[in-house]
């Protein structure tokens, strides 16, 4: 075979950094979403104090040099807790892209190779879950398995890895009819290896995209079924139920909703900004 | 296009079949006995209970109530509430039936015009300082969650300057704030769109052509581009519309508007599945017709489309 045409194709990943940088969003992004996460690892060095420890005498303090954003209701450092919160919001999201990456793409993978009645069997399932408004059907899970964090990460996963099935089955039956795929075939690799050195390799980047713009959805839909009661519970803090015991205070005490809603709001423009600009880079198709 | 129509409406109907199976084996997966925890402190009578299984038909095989739960969501009454005794669910949800999709509907009435305005205008000084602007706008607009820009938003417009009311209902004054707030994020979103298919179409022959032969600027972009960015945009309507339903659960939540979002959620504290349910299914109905009628009207809309619909 003669040798692909130089140096385009040797190192595909080569320009990748070069456009990266380049691109507004994704830089903004990054810096929001590294700073973000380097206050969820490291942020509990930097205060004194117990997110978890109640001290009813401090209650609705006003933020000063101790409590950098206060206290709440119960005493409790709010700027603790909006990091501890911010902890667990990162921990959820990365679980349920775990999960549904996994589930999703091994599914995707599955339809579109086998086709027939697995096909059938995965897209269906699919499509009943997509006739639901996304978070509707989280509330109904939720709703059905109660509340608490293993909840959260089970609900949103069953209704964010339908995206992932489908993006994948679509990019794979791109693929299906490939030289190098018919060649796998005919030469008897088994299945699971053509998936897993052939199939996914291909499909990556576009997954990568899906993700990172996944990770905003997943840390909103988590914040609001926290927020509306049903999503993870106290003592274990969270930027929705902060939002929500601080709008009842605002007359009074603002600070709590505030900064949790400060916290939210900048980590999803963050993450938003960052799955945009991962988009530009990588997504072939809006690549001048 | 008819026959297309017609299998489309088949599939809402096997759609509203699936999610009434889903509803009701959720309610089967519930930890807990309704009929133990409706008994609370007389659970030893066993009269009683026998007789409250028998109303509420939970003492017969799971496939007849499956039929019962059919038969009640046909003659509307959505079977019995939990929380309230001898109350059917229709008459749990009948006061406030209208709110939820009233919100929705006029928030999309707004943000949908809206988006399109500040699209166009950014498409049209792409890359200065406005553009930039309006981009870091719906950057924010469609990130932030509605419940957090409620925060703000209250906290302004409500406490620091006073010029609309907390929460409640009842007044337009009281419409202002949860209609604004619902707003926003698709607002955001379809400007965004609206930005960026403009820019696509502004480079395309037929609009040089239209500049070459001396049209106005506005006629250029209001007659012939933003016609071109219409489909495209119609078939985000239904994604636009389930944001805005999953958003009237918080809206309604926060501003103490007696609609079913909130009912919904409070039916999940007081463990009243039957309710609960009952929303779930109603909302999810409301969004395949609305889903059902963006399909339709784009493929009556675009011939491309239209042709190769009939074809398959």
């Amino acid at each position: 075979m003669a040798a692909p045409s130089t140096s385009q194709t040797a190192r595909p990943g080569s320009d990748f950094f070069l456009r990266f940088r380049r691109s507004r969003n994704a830089m903004i992004g990054s810096v929001i979403v590294a700073f973000v996460v380097l206050m969820a690892l490291f942020g509990p060095l930097l205060t004194p104090h117990d997110p978890v420890k109640v001290n009813v005498l401090a209650s609705w303090r006003a933020p000063d040099s101790t409590h950098w954003m206060g206290t709440d209701a119960l005493g409790r450092d709010v700027f603790s807790r909006i990091v501890l919160g911010g902890r667990v919001s990162l921990i959820v999201s990365m679980s349920v892209l775990a999960v549904t990456l996994t589930i999703g793409t091994v599914l995707g993978m599955c339809a579109a190779y086998f086709g027939g009645w697995v096909d059938a069997l995965v897209m269906r399932t699919v499509d009943i879950i997509f006739a639901f408004p996304e978070l509707i059907f989280a509330i109904l899970v939720a709703a059905v398995l109660g509340p608490g964090t293993l909840t959260v990460i089970i609900a949103l996963s069953m209704v964010w890895w339908p995206g992932i099935a489908r993006l994948t089955r679509s990019l794979v039956l791109g693929l299906r009819h490939e030289m190098f795929i018919e060649a796998a075939i005919v030469s008897g690799t088994p299945a699971h290896k053509i998936m897993r050195r052939h199939f996914l390799p291909n499909i990556v980047a576009p997954l990568i995209v899906r993700a990172s713009i996944g990770v905003g959805f997943i840390i909103m839909a988590e914040a609001t079924l926290s927020f509306l009661g049903i999503g993870i519970q106290e003592p274990e803090p969270t930027w929705g139920a902060m939002i929500r015991d601080g709008l009842s205070q605002l007359r009074t005490d603002p600070h709590l909703a505030l900064f949790a809603s400060l916290a939210l709001g900048i980590t999803m423009i963050g993450f938003n900004l960052l799955g945009d600009g991962l988009r530009d880079v990588l997504d072939p198709k809006v690549r001048n | 296009m008819i026959e297309y129509a017609a299998r489309r409406l088949a599939g809402l109907l096997g759609v509203w079949f699936l999610a009434i199976v889903i509803t009701f084996v959720a309610v089967q997966f519930v930890p807990g006995d309704p009929i133990m925890a409706l008994l609370s402190d007389r659970s030893g009578d066993a009269d009683l209970e026998a007789r409250l299984r028998a109303d509420y038909g939970l003492d017969r095989p799971l496939p007849v109530q499956f039929l019962d739960y059919l038969a009640h969501i046909a003659d509307g009454t959505f079977g019995l509430s939990f929380r309230f005794a001898n109350t059917t669910v229709f008459d749990v949800i009948s006061g406030g039936l209208l709110i939820s999709p009233i919100l929705a509907i006029t928030a999309i009435l707004i943000a949908v015009p809206l988006g399109v305005v500040l699209g166009v205008f950014a498409a049209q000084r792409a890359n200065s300082w406005a553009d930039t602007a309006v981009i870091l706008g719906l950057v924010s607009g469609i990130s932030i969650p509605n419940f957090a820009m409620a925060a703000f938003l209250v906290y302004l417009l409500s406490i620091k300057w006073s010029v609309l009311p907390v929460a409640g209902w009842g007044t337009p004054q009281h419409l202002v704030m949860p209609v604004l707030i619902l707003v926003i994020p698709p607002t955001a979103y379809v400007a965004r769109l609206t930005r960026t298919y403009m820019l696509e179409v502004l480079q395309q022959d037929f609009v040089r052509t239209a500049r070459a032969k001396g049209l106005r600027e506005r006629l250029v972009i209001y007659r012939h581009a933003l016609k071109n960015t219409f489909v495209p945009l119609l078939t985000t309507v239904g994604i636009i519309f389930g944001g805005l339903l999953s958003g009237t659960f918080v809206v309604e939540t926060i501003f103490n508007i007696p609609g079913l979002g909130r009912l919904a959620i409070e039916s999940i504290f007081a463990r009243d599945y039957p309710v609960t349910m009952t929303i779930v299914l109603l909302f999810t109905m409301f969004y395949s017709i609305i889903n059902l009628i963006v399909d339709l009207a784009y493929t009556a809309l675009d011939p491309r489309i239209r042709l190769t619909n009939t074809k398959a």
